[in-house]
């Protein structure tokens, strides 16, 4: 009997010691996997190619930012006792894969917790805010995108300074449930992040409204288009904290 | 005859299952939407190796595309189910080895895997259920489960061929 329980574990050892290095990676959401993809795939990440086209887009980005930033001005002149920043720096960070669409909507960063990023950080594609980090590795951050089922951010119209959700869908446009009855917005309006967020900087784009449901309930809720598209993107800033 | 896990073609085809979801090459998508590479690695292997080892190899894929997914959803149970019965289906009666066939099966696995997600994602997010019944959830199920179909016939035959081939000429 011994003899046959050695022969069994000499034969069995190399595959529970597997399992067991699959269920840590499994319970660290796959560090050793997003590490070694990350190295393995070092040699073909984006090239400098996109950076005129990231530019235009960050011109557009740029002149609605200004427009939400002299708002936000006006607005918090007339408060006293306003202490936070709007700003906030940005880091470029290299995209290594992206799932835009299907079950898992995520993007893969090139940087990781030794690059100082964490979880929570916004993460902005050309012309505006495309997902938040959701978790790092050593070398790695995984994105959630705006439109991956299960995101929500809270954010505003900034025209009839309205609250509400931006909740994703799965599909291209999430939906905007608002807090209030009558939001007073029209189709057009553009979306921002809400400046009562803690957790998100205030005032970044985030798209524009497409349509609108007035009569759903409880509440409104408007379908919004993204200002920044994930498919086709192969840098994008992340906020620094 | 040296043991199935031991050819290098067949770890490396192994490893590619996480990296070729990681990879998820725009141009070979419907939609969108890419193939289940589970699937297509997981079928030919149980057919050959029986139900025993493609249940493991189930747990196995599914513990590896679960580290690499976002959210909290698992794939980990379906995987094993399908594993094991591909694998009862290897042992009984003929060969399957059709492309007909293997493709019907690679769909049908696709089509469970979907639905199972689906219905964790009914379950985590009951907030608001009823946005996860758009057409999105049933695109992704499609897209993804009629490349599969598609798809297998080319990759599945090739891996079959892989893993009834003896170490000595693979």
């Amino acid at each position: 009997m011994p003899k046959l329980r050695l022969h069994l574990w000499r034969r069995l050892w190399p595959w529970f010691l597997l399992a067991t290095c699959l269920f840590i990676t499994r319970w660290s959401k796959g560090a050793g996997f997003s590490d070694a993809y990350a190295f393995i795939t070092r040699p073909f990440w984006p090239g400098p190619a996109q950076k005129e086209w990231i530019q235009s887009g960050a011109e557009l980005e740029q002149q609605i930012k200004l427009d939400l930033l002299e708002q936000d001005n006006k607005r918090l002149r007339k408060m006293l006792s306003i202490e936070r920043s709007t700003k906030s720096g940005f880091v470029s960070v290299p995209v290594i894969s992206r799932r835009p669409k299907g079950w898992w909507q995520q993007l893969e960063l090139g940087k990781g917790a030794l690059d100082g990023l964490e979880a929570g950080l916004a993460v902005m594609g050309p012309g505006g805010l495309i997902g938040i980090v959701q978790s790092v590795t050593p070398m790695t951050a995984r994105v959630q995108l705006l439109t991956a089922p299960g995101s929500q951010v809270g954010v505003w119209v900034t025209r009839t300074q309205r609250h509400g959700i931006l909740l994703g869908m799965g599909t291209n446009r999430p939906q905007l449930t608002f807090l209030d009855k009558d939001p007073k917005v029209m189709e057009g309006d553009v979306v921002s992040t809400s400046p009562a967020s803690t957790l998100l900087p205030p005032n970044l784009p985030v798209g524009v409204i497409q349509s609108l449901d007035r009569k759903a309930l409880p509440a409104p809720h408007a379908s919004v288009q993204l200002l920044a598209a994930p498919e086709a993107i192969d840098w994008v800033q992340v906020q620094e904290r | 005859m040296v043991s199935n896990h031991l050819k290098p073609l067949v770890v490396a085809s192994a490893l590619g299952v996480p990296f070729l979801s990681f990879l998820a090459p725009s141009w070979l998508s419907l939609m969108g939407v890419g193939p289940n590479w589970a699937v297509l690695w997981l079928l030919p292997w149980a057919l050959v190796d029986g139900p025993l080892s493609g249940g493991l190899a189930g747990l196995f894929l599914g513990l590896s595309l679960d580290a690499i997914s976002l959210g909290d959803g698992t794939q980990v149970p379906v995987l094993v189910l399908l594993g094991f019965w591909w694998g009862r289906l290897g042992r009984r009666g003929m060969p399957i080895e059709r492309k007909f066939n293997l493709g019907l099966l690679a769909w049908i696995g696709s089509v469970v895997i979907g639905v199972n997600i689906w219905g964790q994602f009914l379950l985590t997010q009951m907030n608001n259920p009823i946005a996860l019944f758009h057409s999105w959830s049933l695109h992704t199920i499609l897209c993804q489960s009629i490349l599969t179909g598609l798809l297998c016939p080319l990759v599945s035959s090739f891996l079959l061929i892989i893993f009834k081939t003896p170490r000595s000429s693979a």
